[in-house]
């Protein structure tokens, strides 16, 4: 699969990523020998193969009652911060 | 006191018949730090005022008699993409650049708790992503053994600081390879417990389903007793396995009864070093003498794990990433032109190209029309990766493989071809695919000096045969 830098541009805006025009050819350069060993997962037949998403399936995992119960932890992140100023989200055409 | 000749179990002895004290202990570590770190460079952080008041804390309660913890004293060193309060976390990234973590990980609040002094927090490849920490966004760690070559990666800074005696213990987080190739590379013991044994709260996630917390040691017996101590269910992580913590230590020493080993003879590649090759076979040798059973054994799809692992990694990744966009943590750059001129300042600055090839081609794989071609396609060849172990595990009871096809390259060798960088981790990506434990285990050195490991493979939950099968090894290996 070639890449090309439209290509690579395209992505990034996906991303939210500004690759600067130096960057662009290089990064398609890159990206397409990468895509080109992972080719070769074409070589096998998947077509009645599951997929694994999660690999310990027969772990009971942590799923907790839905109370309220006191922690320390991430909700300490608004101690030092009361709210996230951004800039305008929308902006004229 | 020099950290090079001591393992934690002596050390703790040692406060506790008094012979030496944790503040004068704790001093040293932080004047070898000063004077090998200048080269080394294994420390983006030292945390020397509350290690000194932690140990000061200790020395009260050994001279009020009060009983000690198991690691009471001991110095740990931390990867710095795991959070510790009060204290940055900057995962070896510009965009976390200045980040305070409002709580404490929840192995790295264990250790703590059992004891251990947090010296500092160590270097790595930018959120984890390299096998050399040559992409950390702040400067390169080097090899304690040889400067000019790399520790391996992403934990290096945690490998190196216990290779090179400026910690007794260190963490690091293994999503390809990232505890054992560093291990192997700098020549100490280093874990990675299977997927769901140690709690990732608090571990700033790469790849979800691969990431897993380990310890670097010395020895096999102090990785050990690490594990018993940061292992075991942890309701603050969804993916944290609810099975009991066997006691790792209580039969490591035992003798091996009809344990079958199995050598997959896939992982006999071109790229093999002759040394490194020569040396793993003299491994298998001492695996017979201690009365092991050697088989040959076939994982067939070993050749497609890392084509695999690179579309499942960096799709997981581009989706963590996206967090880092300005909003709420570290650097923040542009939004003259709005919100989105915000996101793509902030990443562009912030994020190091290697993170950004990645982004870019988990983004890539996981785009409308390449979705189903790309990632579902690793998804299901994971699959097959994982049948393969599971009808390996049929025949053997461990399996036995280098760690890393060659010794510690160069630094600058491989910066500048990221796929030649990816294909040095074909003997440990399998390993996180399968979710299975894994042990690098020192093996001597190679004729220039450098580090050369041993890797066994268990099966899920199954790090008791491991560890013992590893510290079985380490004594039968010296005696040599």
């Amino acid at each position: 699969m070639k890449i090309t830098e439209a290509d690579v541009e395209y992505v990034a805006k996906l991303a939210n990523l500004e690759v600067a025009d130096n960057e662009k050819k290089e990064l398609a350069g890159q990206l397409t020998r990468i895509l080109d060993y992972v080719e070769q997962l074409n070589t096998l037949d998947v077509s009645a193969v599951a997929p694994t998403t999660q690999i310990l399936e027969n772990v009971k995992h942590a799923i907790r009652d839905d109370s309220v119960v006191p922690r320390t932890g991430s909700s300490e992140a608004g101690k030092t911060v009361k709210y996230f100023k951004v800039p305008k989200v929308i902006t004229e055409r | 006191m020099n950290l090079r000749n001591i393992t934690a179990d002596k050390l703790v002895a040692l406060y506790q018949n008094r012979d030496a004290s944790v503040t004068e202990v704790i001093t040293r570590v932080f004047e070898e730090i000063e004077r090998t770190d200048g080269s080394v460079r294994a420390f983006l952080t030292l945390c020397k005022d509350k290690a000194l008041e932690d140990a000061r804390r200790i020395d009260k309660k050994i001279a009020d008699g009060e009983p000690l913890e198991p690691l009471s004293g001991v110095p740990v060193a931390i990867k710095d993409n795991m959070a510790l309060r009060d204290v940055t976390t900057t995962c070896g990234s510009k965009i976390l650049e200045g980040y305070v973590s409002p709580y404490t990980a929840t192995a790295v609040e264990r250790l703590r708790a059992a004891g251990a002094i947090v010296v500092g927090k160590t270097n790595l490849d930018e959120f984890a992503m390299g096998s050399s920490t040559e992409n950390s966004g702040f400067f390169a760690t080097r090899n304690p053994h040889n400067l000019d070559h790399v520790p391996g990666g992403s934990s290096g800074g945690s490998a190196a600081a216990v290779a090179g005696g400026m910690s007794l213990i260190a963490l690091g987080s293994d999503t390809g390879g990232s505890i054992r190739t560093p291990a192997s590379f700098c020549g100490v013991v280093g874990v990675k417990p299977t997927y769901g044994r140690v709690s990732r709260y608090g571990l700033v996630a790469y790849a979800s389903s691969l990431d897993q917390i380990g310890p670097f040691a010395k020895s096999v017996r102090e990785c050990a007793q690490v594990l018993s101590i940061i292992c075991g269910f942890d309701p603050y992580d969804s993916t944290s396995a609810n099975v009991p913590v066997e006691p790792f230590l209580r039969d490591i020493d035992q003798p091996l009864k009809e344990v079958r080993i199995g050598v997959p003879r896939e992982y006999f590649v071109p790229g093999l070093d002759p040394e490194v090759k020569a040396r793993f076979e003299q491994c298998i040798k001492v695996y017979e003498g201690l009365g092991c059973r050697i088989d040959e054994i076939s994982l067939p799809h070993t050749e497609h794990a890392i084509a695999a692992y690179y579309l499942i990694a960096t799709a997981e990744a581009s989706s963590n990433l996206a967090r880092y966009d300005g909003v709420r943590y570290g650097v923040r750059k542009g939004g003259e032109a709005g919100l989105a001129d915000m996101y793509r300042k902030t990443r562009m600055n912030g994020f190091g190209k290697e993170v950004k090839r990645r982004i870019l081609l988990g983004t890539y794989a996981l785009s409308a029309g390449y979705y189903d071609a790309y990632y579902l396609k690793a998804m299901k060849v994971r699959t097959l990766i994982l049948q393969d172990f599971q009808n390996a595990f049929g025949q053997v009871d461990l399996i036995l493989t280098p760690t890393s096809p060659t010794v510690a390259f160069r630094i600058g060798e491989k910066i500048d071809d990221p796929l030649s960088m990816y294909l040095s981790d074909i003997f440990t990506i399998t390993c996180n695919l399968a979710g299975l434990p894994g042990i690098s285990i020192p093996a001597g050195t190679n004729s220039a000096g450098l580090p050369i490991g041993v890797q066994l493979l268990g099966n899920h939950f199954q790090e008791t045969l491991m560890l013992q099968a590893a510290c079985n090894f380490e004594k039968a290996f010296l005696l040599q």
